[in-house]
């Protein structure tokens, strides 16, 4: 059994323009112990994706209209806010983007841990900040005692990453969902967060879900992932899969657009770019959304009818009229072994 | 102005230099963005059409009036409100809605011309600080602080009592040097901050010269927090005079401001309130209506802060 | 943290000492050698004596010098114009009751504005936000000497319920520490609801909802603390305007503050006592700027590190 099971997941935002469907049919499942990479653009949905499961969308203009988030049982979408907040941080933790904004200014490392460790348990103010010295020693923070008293602007921008990490797994959570996690960070601190995601996602047995517009992230952390665009799935297999045989040609283009220095894809020539921009998501017409960008739509089963999501292969999903192995002079492909 | 070839070419290049992501200010859009804006406000609009009606009324109402003023009869004193005088009428007989309007003139002539001496010292000062940074700045905002520390209407009173006599002119002088100094603040900051500011140095990189720079960049963002800190600085001044002159420091009767209003009519107020809410009240409105205009027009002109 | 404090502090005296050189020059100007009046009949024998006596005879730059130890010392001199009364003795009596009005307004202020804006702000874009908003608008635009009269008539003069001058029982200072909180308690209302909107837009906010803390937690520690760090610089200029709003209130209500016997004294040309009161205000506000500084070093650590 799956750990968390979004089932048709539709988040609409309410505002004065019109209403935006932000998430418009997402179906995914997150397996105990395994790693689920969720890749896309700038405003396909997937931040909105995971704060729909966490219940973090800004109730006002923001609303989950249908769909299910399974979780142990229980379905996230039904609970009131009082028992969201007790699986908050201590069944499904978060982290953001933006190191430097995500934490209090105004407030010690230190006690943004601790107070969290002490929301879920019943410990004594000691004991949570013997916890929180040891997390921030785990999570490779030098004189960790010393650095608890500190505030957040004496961190650098990784550290403080790290530091969201460790508030994170402050009360041993079974999922953490990671959106953006190196996004905002040079390149040499995001192979060292990464790896630190890596070995304490093993130590501690846990799932996760890793959020990203970089194919080279998701190529290194995932072991299944799933392609957004538009507020909708468009891909699902495993990373290998994924990899080696894309299907939906946005992920072929995504791929394509990847600079590659030596093996079978090695390509003379320019990067490819994807022409084009992510439609409107106010009212979005019936067909696929791809369809303006894509250069093998044309037939009326693109520009008529939206493609639902099939499953092509043995866990390779697609949700495209035109994937690659069924478009004519295709070579069939190797099968992976799983 | 046509536009020469090294205009384009300038305008391109510092477009350029900052990607999409800079927002250089063309000049004819800004105020036609900001007007759309700021109609958009409906309290806005609302403050704004109320001030103007003020204006008009005490600049139209005492030309048009059957009454004097400050013409005392007695046989018509403490009157309610009627349809001859709408206000009714103070202990002196003289109609209240002629002399609102008078006293209007008065309060709002003073108001605007403490506020354009507080702009004047205010801009003076605070751009020499802010444009030459450094030593001077330093100096010069340390003096600022200190200056800070002598209470608003104390100094006020001093002035006026340096000065000897209380009329018009020696209001406004009181009133804009003792309130000029957040004016300077502002201003000095705004050049700080411009100075630094990308695309004022992107114009630079590509040689612009000194004064296109101050033209083109500098000025039209000053200008829409000048026109701010009008709004803002006019209720204060408006509301110090009506201070100062229910103190019984201000203007010698029969000229009466709002405030000299108020302060005549507090002898009265238990059998006649009127006579002291209607100056009070006009004071109010004009206050509030320039509070909203000023409310107004800072969003209209930093789109960036917008209301959730 | 202490050295912070110290270097504040250490700041204060050179403002000071410019504060009473400023008005110590205004003074001057106002009559010169204020002995030499011939309204105070005073023989010129015993007139050279009390010149020599206030170093009159002294050039002006050493009159200043003594004037500052004097401060030092607390020793601000005898009143000019009532014979045998030292301006010590008049700030001893009349002091104490305008600080206490101040406090009373201040608390009102924030006891009621703080709680106001905060409701505004978590019920953000309903009609308790409109209705709060509009509310402290309107009262921060009337002036004081009109909520006053109002609260006069209505509470004190209709329903008897308060008396409507003095400063003596309890019920007595209802009234005038509410009519000066009013635009204070507005203002506070406008600026917290201000502050906690953005402060609930920011990026911490959302991560401490995702760790699950309660609500209460949420908005009670990581919202609050943050959104009255603005508030508290505003809180400053504040106290400036208490001060000054007092002299009006204590007029209407005829409280025996210091704010009535300003005015007398300027009047009167009771040059020491009006130095004496000047200076005495001005180190209230400066002192006031300092806590403010203060307070807000403690809320926000980043400005511990950064210079001053």
């Amino acid at each position: 059994m799956a750990l968390l099971e979004v089932d048709d997941l539709r988040t609409h935002f309410f505002t004065r323009e019109g209403t935006v469907r932000a998430v418009d049919g997402v179906s995914f499942a997150v397996e105990k112990g395994k790693t689920l990479g969720i890749v896309g653009e700038s405003g396909c949905g997937k931040s909105v994706t995971a704060l729909s499961i966490m219940g973090l969308i800004p109730k006002p203009p923001a609303k989950i209209v249908s769909g299910s988030v399974m979780y142990e049982g229980s379905d996230l979408t039904k609970l009131s806010e009082r028992e969201l907040e007790d699986v908050r941080g201590r069944e499904i933790a978060m982290i953001f983007q933006d190191p430097m904004t995500s934490l209090n200014p105004t407030l010690t490392v230190g006690t943004q841990i601790t107070e969290t460790i002490r929301r879920h348990y019943d410990v004594s103010q000691k004991q949570a900040n013997k916890k929180a010295a040891e997390l921030l020693e785990k999570v490779r923070i030098p004189r960790a005692a010393e650095r608890l008293l500190d505030y957040p602007h004496r961190f650098s921008g990784g550290m403080r990453q790290r530091v969201m990490i460790a508030i994170a797994l402050s009360c041993d959570p079974k999922l953490l969902i990671a959106d953006e996690p190196t996004t905002a960070l040079d390149v040499t601190v995001q192979a060292s967060v990464l790896d630190l995601l890596d070995d304490l996602r093993h130590e501690y047995d846990m799932s996760m879900i890793i959020i990203t517009h970089d194919m080279g992230v998701v190529a290194e952390a995932a072991d299944d992932i799933i392609v957004m665009y538009a507020g909708q799935v468009v891909e699902r297999a495993s990373t290998l899969d994924l990899f080696d045989n894309p299907e939906h040609p946005y992920t072929e283009a995504l791929l394509g657009a990847l600079p590659q220095i030596e093996g079978a894809n090695v390509r003379d020539g320019r990067l490819t770019a994807i022409p084009g921009r992510p439609p409107d998501l106010i009212d979005p017409p019936a067909a696929c959304r791809f369809g303006p960008r894509c250069r093998y739509a044309g037939s009326d089963d693109c520009t008529k009818h939206e493609p639902q999501l099939r499953e092509i292969r043995s866990g390779h999903w697609v949700r495209s009229a035109h994937p690659a192995s069924e478009r004519a002079g295709s070579r069939k492909p190797q099968e992976v072994g799983s | 102005m046509a536009t020469t070839p090294t205009d384009i070419r300038e305008e391109g290049l510092v477009e350029a230099a900052l990607g999409v992501s800079g927002t250089p200010i063309r000049q004819s859009n800004l105020w036609k963005d900001a007007w759309r804006r700021y109609i958009r406000n409906r309290g806005a609009v609302v403050a704004g059409a109320g001030f103007i009606l003020i204006l008009l009324y005490c600049l139209i109402w005492p030309i048009i009036s059957p009454y004097d003023p400050n013409a005392v009869d007695y046989s018509q004193a403490k009157l309610d409100p009627s349809l001859e005088h709408p206000f009714g009428t103070d202990k002196f007989g003289r109609d209240l809605f002629t002399r609102t309007a008078v006293g209007g003139r008065v309060s709002i002539l003073i108001g605007f011309g403490a506020t354009l001496a507080i702009l004047l010292i205010g801009v003076v000062y605070g751009s020499l600080s802010g444009f030459v940074g450094g030593r001077l700045d330093n100096g010069m905002m340390r003096f600022l602080d200190a200056l800070y520390g002598l209470p608003y209407l104390p100094f006020a009173i001093i002035t006026l009592a340096i000065i000897g006599r209380t009329d018009m002119w020696t209001m406004m002088i009181a009133l804009s040097i003792a309130s000029w100094f957040t004016t300077a603040r502002i201003v000095r900051g705004q050049v700080m901050s411009l100075k630094e500011n990308d695309y004022v140095r992107a114009a630079k990189a590509v040689g612009a010269r000194w004064y296109r720079v101050l033209g083109r960049h500098l000025l039209p963002n000053t200008l829409g927090i000048l026109i701010i800190a009008i709004f803002l600085e006019l209720p204060a001044v408006i509301l110090g005079e009506a201070f100062l002159s229910f103190i019984g420091l201000g203007i010698s009767p029969p000229d009466a401001s709002w405030g000299a209003m108020a302060q005549e009519g507090r002898g009265t107020y238990r059998t006649h309130p009127i006579e002291i809410i209607v100056p009070s009240v006009a004071i109010a409105s004009l206050v509030l209506c320039a509070n909203f205009i000023a409310d107004g027009l800072r969003d209209a002109l930093d789109p960036r802060t917008r209301e959730s | 943290m202490l050295k912070f404090i110290v270097r504040r502090i250490f700041w204060t005296i050179p403002v000071l000492l410019v504060v009473i050189f400023l008005t110590f020059i205004m003074m001057r100007q106002i009559e010169g050698n204020p002995f030499r009046q011939t309204e105070r009949n005073v023989p010129e024998s015993i007139q050279r004596n009390l010149e020599r006596k206030f170093h009159l005879d002294r050039p002006w730059f050493v009159q200043y010098l003594y004037y500052v130890k004097g401060v030092a010392t607390f020793d601000l001199g005898p009143s000019l114009v009532i014979r045998g009364r030292d301006v010590n003795d008049i700030v001893k009596e009349h002091f104490p009751k305008s600080v206490e009005l101040g406090i009373y307004a201040f608390l009102f202020a924030i006891v009621v504005g703080v709680p106001l804006g905060m409701l505004a702000a978590l019920r953000h874009n309903t009609a308790v936000d409109y209705g709060a908003m509009f509310f402290s608008n309107v009262f921060h635009a009337v002036p004081s000497f009109l909520v006053a009269t109002l609260l006069i008539y209505f509470v004190a003069l209709e329903a008897g319920a308060l008396p409507t001058s003095g400063w003596t029982t309890w019920q007595s200072k209802i009234l005038p520490s509410i009519a000066l909180g009013f635009a204070p308690m507005a203002l506070f209302a406008r600026l917290v609801r201000g502050s906690m909107l953005e402060t609930l837009q920011q990026d911490y906010v959302r991560t401490a909802r995702a760790k699950g803390l309660r609500y209460r937690r949420v908005v009670g520690l990581h919202v609050l603390r943050n959104s009255l760090i603005p508030v508290i610089t505003a809180a400053g200029p504040l106290l400036g305007f208490i001060i000054t709003g007092s002299f009006v209130i204590e007029l209407i209500f005829n409280i025996p503050g210091i704010g009535q016997y300003y005015v007398t004294a300027v009047s009167s040309r009771d040059y020491s006592v009006v130095m004496g009161l000047t200076v005495l205000l001005a180190s209230i506000v400066i002192f006031a700027n300092l806590l403010v500084d203060i307070l807000y070093g403690i809320l926000d650590p980043r400005t511990r590190d950064a210079r001053t």
